[in-house]
């Protein structure tokens, strides 16, 4: 089969198209069109098509990843829309949970919430915690409500009962009311988009959906009728936050869904690779022009967050809009390559500001006076300045040099490539810290992971990075540079059910509820997958987020599979103990244990095995030049051998210090570590056990 | 005080510094998210009321989590006195120690400090600490923070002077039984000790290989340079505040119904030169009931307060509170000798914050604001009917910001202390209540040119057959004030049964309450900054539209005539 893939990025649009048949891959790259992304989309699939000399009814799957809905919020530019709650609690979306990000910051703001108070109406009625009905819904209040959201010009409605979780009727009846008298508006109700009890929380998520619900809609109609028109609109699938991908239909009812899009493509692709090398554990390291994103994949399978935040101001945890969603588990800082260097109490400090696409980094010369991580690397010698992606650029490695000079080496009274190693170092140190969070804060040891390195800027950094971790190998994937748009090749349909159900394990009933409700949410897969348009028996598992009963948090545990019978709910407390303890380093032998959120996860097959792998190629062939890089271990700057990846064909091993030039990044192998290429292709470095921490 | 020379200083190198700094915070950082993920009480759980902070070998702070202030700030004087009841070198590896002393902690019994040393060879490298706020230390009232007729410390629960209560790994089963036999609910108690005990282990197992990757002797190098910065940045901060000494009375509404109001008065003295000292020596004596404010936490507050004003965002550690100094005379409310009562003692904080805010505005105006519209912290106990044991229903009710320069008082952010509120779905899931009503009152902010944030109300139904309230609230009689010609935030008011006969609740009022009566929770208003005359026309229509001010309203604080054509309207 010939499917392509396309990831729509800050700067630009990848695609890669593969032919399972012949096993060949095309890569392409074009500039981003954000005024309407389907632009770029239909000139590099054209572009695509005409270089493999088929046509679009040729292609077996059109696999897509968006940062659509992520950016409608980002830039509050979504949907008009309103939210319907229960009486009494018009402020719940507003007030939030009010903890300041930052403790003794009395001047911060808070996010703009999606919705103004204006445009939300409450209505009567009222559902216990028990699910309930203390007081029936007053259908005249609703009637009102509608009328005010109509005449306020909304076409997004969420709603947002309390207890809803418990018990959605009410909210359904809002729903086929906002139907029938206005069918044009679109509707979000939180018992099916976040199941799950806190009412801020899940108030944020529907309201999060119903804000992006629109966008995505006019998105996917102007993209199915490119795709439409190229012949291939029917193959059309979508990356969700989890990893899965979904029919157009579902990401138009949950868009919410697709806020973790790229990210979750870029997870896919290390969980193949990562599978290519044999190895079922490892942390992935993405660096791109302004942020760093690492996550982990554990036993062969990504991790996945039953919650996350979108919109964080200075990357801290509590600022943004919370999101009920399952998301692949990832750390984000502002660490980019284009992430500004400053002096700060007699130190280095790196980021979060980025100098971004514009001004960009000073090497850049477009104008960048500020030096960057980027510059830095240039500085160090690094980053070859005739090659800069794919040839395209050529860097101004003196203009660098006397931005690291103004800004860090003369304030600090060192050496420009002292200023400039301090600047690399201290971005790596900002990551590993951010790894840490990934790894031994969750209970993973990074002496037994390797690290799976990609985007533009992950290969210059990773070795460093690993050495300091404690990781002993890093790969850089075959194709590192349009990793997100490979991992989409490697994705397959997923579909999570949840549901909440408080439940203790040494309750008399345990067994037979948790068979129940099992039993409920496969069906309910069942119909989802339906709609996916996918046939044959899925391969189900399941999880479910687990705690001592009095706790208030839960921890995310794999269940174990097989038939639910009486001896299942001990398996599953076991399982629990097993991953409390390798959380937090205690295990309460007295504390009797619940499930709160029960999962089931369909996923079908994935297309093959598919080695992905770019042709060789590139001006330097097998040739090998060299230049001078700065590397601690040498005591400053030293003759660099600089190859291409052709010179690592055929079981070559060089010893570090070596650089390798990717059309798309950079590949830094200091000294005492070493490189060679795995038989996928995949460019591995050893790291030095002498240098780990 | 510390024994750290900042020779040692000399031969790190930046980047090392940094690895291990932004390492430290991380850790303490951390330490909050375990003990928040593995606590029981919805206190700790879903109200972030702790703290955590990472000491030296000589329990020289070096780092804090962003947690609550009046626990962070207590953690250095804590730490000391724990160490001459317990000398260091009596430690043993997997030893903790638990205080819960309102002189000693962070001024009341509730809050429970565990305090654990940290070994690297057999070698004492440092301690590990997290508070949190027990739900319940038995005593008077559910929630132990009864205000009105309790007149000595005595009265107020389980005290608890330094012990070893984990010993090399073991828990002391003995003293854990003594504990949860004192207090109401045992299952919560016993669950947030292990939380908090669970979240050391795991910070001092980080802390442990930070000492093994870089050497004890590189990293204590690196902590002297931590203090010495720190205090060097606070030093530079503070010399920017014009010298001179700055003065601000205000008034708590009092001590429970029928008393009298207590003077909250602080002279703020800036030398020019990086220090600075808070004297709050002219306020009321200490009071018969149970609201008074330690040393350690009035040193808190000062603390906190000082750090936003001047250097918000540099980590707090001992160093940057060097440079802050406190005087109180003894006796004084705010440093009451001990057995001096102290449960309900949380609603000072932010009158502590408005009461410094009110002098600073001197110093510095334009980093000053409007008083913040306040808090309450009912606390409503009593035998749940299901299940027949004891419920404590601890609430934070946390309204709006003072109108700052440039800017309206943010609606809806805690202020002063950093706590989240508890969901009412939460609630309503595990205490036998039902919640009505939780949201903004609108017109209660103050007016100004940038006005104050809306009070927030909460109404609470009880389904119990019976249970007490111990409130804690203030702002009914003196409103939160507005400066720079902004008005004051409407008062308070806390009513029982509003629906019916709407009995007037006196804001520290113990009280028995019945099945069906709702408690109505109004917070004051934050004040506002600048003249009502001065704010943009636009502004008061977004309010309008938005329904945190009334027409009547603006018309009579803004002269707002409203233009019925277009819907805009003129001031």
């Amino acid at each position: 089969m010939i499917r392509v893939a396309f990831d729509i990025g800050g700067t630009f649009t990848d695609f890669v198209l593969h032919d399972s048949r012949s096993n060949r891959t095309l890569t392409g790259k074009v500039s981003t069109t954000p005024e309407d992304p389907s632009l770029a989309v239909e000139a590099g699939l054209k572009e695509m098509l005409a270089t493999a000399a088929i046509t679009g009814s040729d292609l077996g799957a059109v696999l897509h990843a968006t940062t659509v809905a992520t950016n409608a919020v980002l830039e509050r530019k979504g949907a008009a829309t309103g939210l319907i709650t229960t009486e009494g609690f018009r402020d719940v979306l507003l007030i939030g949970r009010q903890k300041r990000y930052e403790t003794y910051d009395l001047y911060i703001e808070k996010p703009a919430p999606l919705v103004r108070r204006r445009h939300i109406v409450e209505v009567r009625e009222r559902i216990a915690a028990d699910g309930s009905v203390v007081a029936p819904i007053d259908m005249a209040s609703v009637d009102l409500a509608i009328d005010a959201m109509l005449a306020a010009g909304r076409e997004s409605i969420a709603i947002a009962l309390l207890h809803a979780y418990a018990n959605p009727e009410h909210e359904r009846r809002i729903a086929e009311r906002i139907r029938q008298k206005a069918p044009g508006l679109a509707v979000t109700l939180s018992s099916e988009v976040s199941p799950k009890f806190r009412e801020y929380e899940r108030t944020s998520t529907a309201v999060t959906n119903a804000y992006v619900m629109p966008i995505i809609d006019r998105y996917l109609k102007r993209l199915e009728m490119t795709l439409a028109e190229i012949g291939c609109r029917e193959r059309l699938l979508i990356m969700q936050s989890n990893g899965g991908l979904a029919s157009p239909v579902m990401a138009r009812d949950y868009p919410v869904r697709v806020i973790e899009s790229g990210p979750a493509a870029g997870i896919l692709m290390c969980a193949d690779v990562a599978r290519s090398i044999g190895r079922r554990d490892v942390v992935t390291f993405d660096m791109g022009g302004t942020t760093a994103k690492l996550g982990a994949i554990d036993n062969g399978t990504p991790a996945i967050m039953p919650t996350f935040e979108v919109d964080l101001v200075r990357s801290r945890r509590g600022s943004g809009l919370p999101l009920n969603l399952p998301a692949v588990e990832m750390q984000e800082i502002g660490a980019g390559g284009g992430s500004i260097a400053r002096v700060e109490k007699g130190m280095i400090a790196v980021g979060p500001d980025s100098a971004g696409a514009v001004p960009g980094p000073i090497c850049y010369g477009k104008g960048g006076t500020l030096p960057t991580i980027t510059d830095a690397n240039v500085v160090l010698g690094y980053i070859s300045p005739d090659r800069f992606n794919a040839g395209t650029m050529t860097l101004d490695v003196a203009g660098a040099t006397l931005g690291m000079e103004i800004h860090v080496a003369r304030p600090l009274g060192i050496s420009v490539a002292e200023a400039a190693w301090g600047v690399h170092m201290i971005a790596t140190t900002n990551m590993e810290n951010a790894l840490r969070l990934v790894s031994v804060e969750r209970g993973r040891d990074p002496r037994n992971y390797a690290m799976v390195a990609f985007g533009g800027a992950g290969p210059l950094h990773a070795a460093r990075l690993a050495r300091r971790a404690g990781v002993p190998q890093v790969v850089v994937p075959n194709g590192a540079g349009v990793g997100s748009a490979i991992g989409l090749l490697q994705a397959a349909p997923r579909i999570d059910v949840s549901t909440t159900r408080v439940l203790r394990l040494d309750g008399r009933d345990a067994s037979s509820s948790i068979e129940e409700l099992y039993r409920r949410l496969e069906a309910q897969a069942r119909s989802e997958i339906a709609r996916v348009g996918q046939s044959g028996e899925p391969q189900w598992s399941r999880y479910a987020q687990m705690r001592y009963v009095g706790q208030g948090f839960e921890i995310h545990v794999d269940l174990p599979g097989g038939p639910i019978d009486a001896g299942y709910p001990e398996k599953v407390a076991e399982a629990f103990r097993q991953a409390y303890l390798r959380k937090n380093k205690f295990v309460d032998e007295q504390g009797i244990v619940e499930g709160v959120d029960w999962t089931l996860v369909a996923t079908h097959g994935r297309h093959g095995d598919v080695a992905i792998r770019m042709a060789e190629g590139g001006a330097l062939g097998a040739q090998v030049l060299t230049r001078k890089a700065w590397f601690p271990e040498a005591d400053g700057f030293t003759e660099t051998r600089v190859l291409n990846r052709a010179a690592l064909l055929g079981a070559a091993t060089f010893a570090g210090p070596v650089i390798i030039d990717d059309p798309y990044c950079t590949i830094v192998v200091p000294p005492g570590d070493s490189v060679r290429m795995s038989d996928a292709g995949h460019i591995i470095i050893d790291i030095d056990p002498e240098g780990r921490s | 005080m510390t024994a750290l020379s900042s020779d040692a200083s000399a031969k790190l190198d930046p980047i090392t510094l940094t690895v291990i700094w932004n390492t430290l915070l991380s850790i303490a950082e951390e330490l909050g998210v375990t003990l928040r993920n593995t606590a029981f009480s919805e206190a700790v759980r879903e109200g972030d009321d702790f703290a955590t902070a990472l000491f030296d070998k000589n329990a020289v702070m070096i780092a804090q989590g962003n947690y609550s202030p009046g626990h962070l700030g207590s953690m250095p004087f804590m730490a000391k006195q724990v160490l001459e009841y317990i000398p260091a070198e009596t430690l043993k590896p997997g030893d903790s120690i638990m205080v819960n002393d309102s002189f000693i902690g962070a001024g009341h019994f509730p809050d429970v400090y565990q305090i654990m040393p940290v070994f690297v060879d057999s070698r004492l490298v440092g301690f590990v600490c997290c508070s949190a706020h027990q739900v319940d230390m038995g005593g008077a009232a559910p929630g132990s923070q009864k205000v009105h007729g309790v007149t000595e410390a005595f009265q107020e629960g389980l005290r608890i002077l330094p012990i070893r209560f984990v010993r090399e790994g073991r828990i002391d089963k003995d003293i854990m039984r003594i504990v949860l036999g004192n207090v109401r609910v045992p299952d919560k108690v016993r669950g947030d000790l292990l939380a908090q005990h669970t979240a050391n282990l795991s910070a001092a197992a980080r802390l442990q290989k930070m000492f093994s990757d870089y050497g004890v002797a590189t990293v204590e190098s690196a902590y002297a340079t931590i203090l010495d910065r720190s205090e060097a940045t606070m030093r530079e901060t503070l010399a920017k505040v014009p010298a001179g000494t700055y003065s601000f009375e205000d008034y708590m509404d009092d001590y429970g119904p029928n008393t009298d109001p207590i003077k909250m008065a602080v002279d703020i003295t800036f030398d020019g030169k990086g220090s600075v000292e808070f004297d709050f020596s002219r306020s009321s004596d200490a009071v018969p009931a149970a609201i008074n404010s330690y040393i350690n936490y009035t040193r808190a507050y000062a603390v906190f307060a000082t750090k936003t004003f001047c250097n918000a965002l540099d980590p707090q550690t001992e160093g940057s509170m060097r440079p802050i100094k406190l005087t109180v005379r003894e006796g004084c409310f705010f440093n009451p000798r001990f057995p001096a009562p102290s449960g309900g003692r949380p609603i000072l904080q932010i009158r502590i914050f408005d009461t410094i805010n009110g002098a600073m505005a001197k110093a510095l105006p334009e980093r000053a604001m409007g008083a913040f519209s306040h808090w309450s912290n009912p606390n409503i106990g009593g035998i749940d009917d299901r299940t027949g044991r004891p419920f404590v229903m601890y609430d934070v009710s946390l309204g709006g910001y003072g109108g700052q320069y440039g800017k309206d008082g943010v609606e809806g952010m805690t202020p002063v202390m950093n706590c989240s509120n508890i969901p009412v779905e939460v609630h309503e899931t595990h205490n036998p209540v039902r919640i009505h009503r939780f949201g903004f009152i609108p017109d209660s902010g103050g007016a100004g040119q940038w006005r104050g944030g809306c009070g927030v109300q909460k109404d609470i139904e009880l389904l119990n057959s019976t249970a007490t309230l111990s409130h804690l609230g203030d702002r009914h009689v003196f409103a939160p004030y507005g400066i720079f010609g902004g008005k004051p935030g409407a008062l308070a008011e806390s009513i029982l049964n509003p629906q019916g006969n709407g009995e007037r609740l006196h804001s520290k009022e113990t009280r028995a309450i019945k099945r069906g009566d709702i408690l109505s929770f109004r917070l004051s208003g934050a004040g506002g900054y600048g003249p009502p005359e001065k704010r943009d026309p636009k502004a008061i229509a977004e309010d309008l539209a938005d329904g945190f001010v009334t027409e009547e309203h603006a018309k009579r604080e803004y002269g707002w005539i409203a233009n019925a054509e277009n819907g805009t309207g003129q001031s």
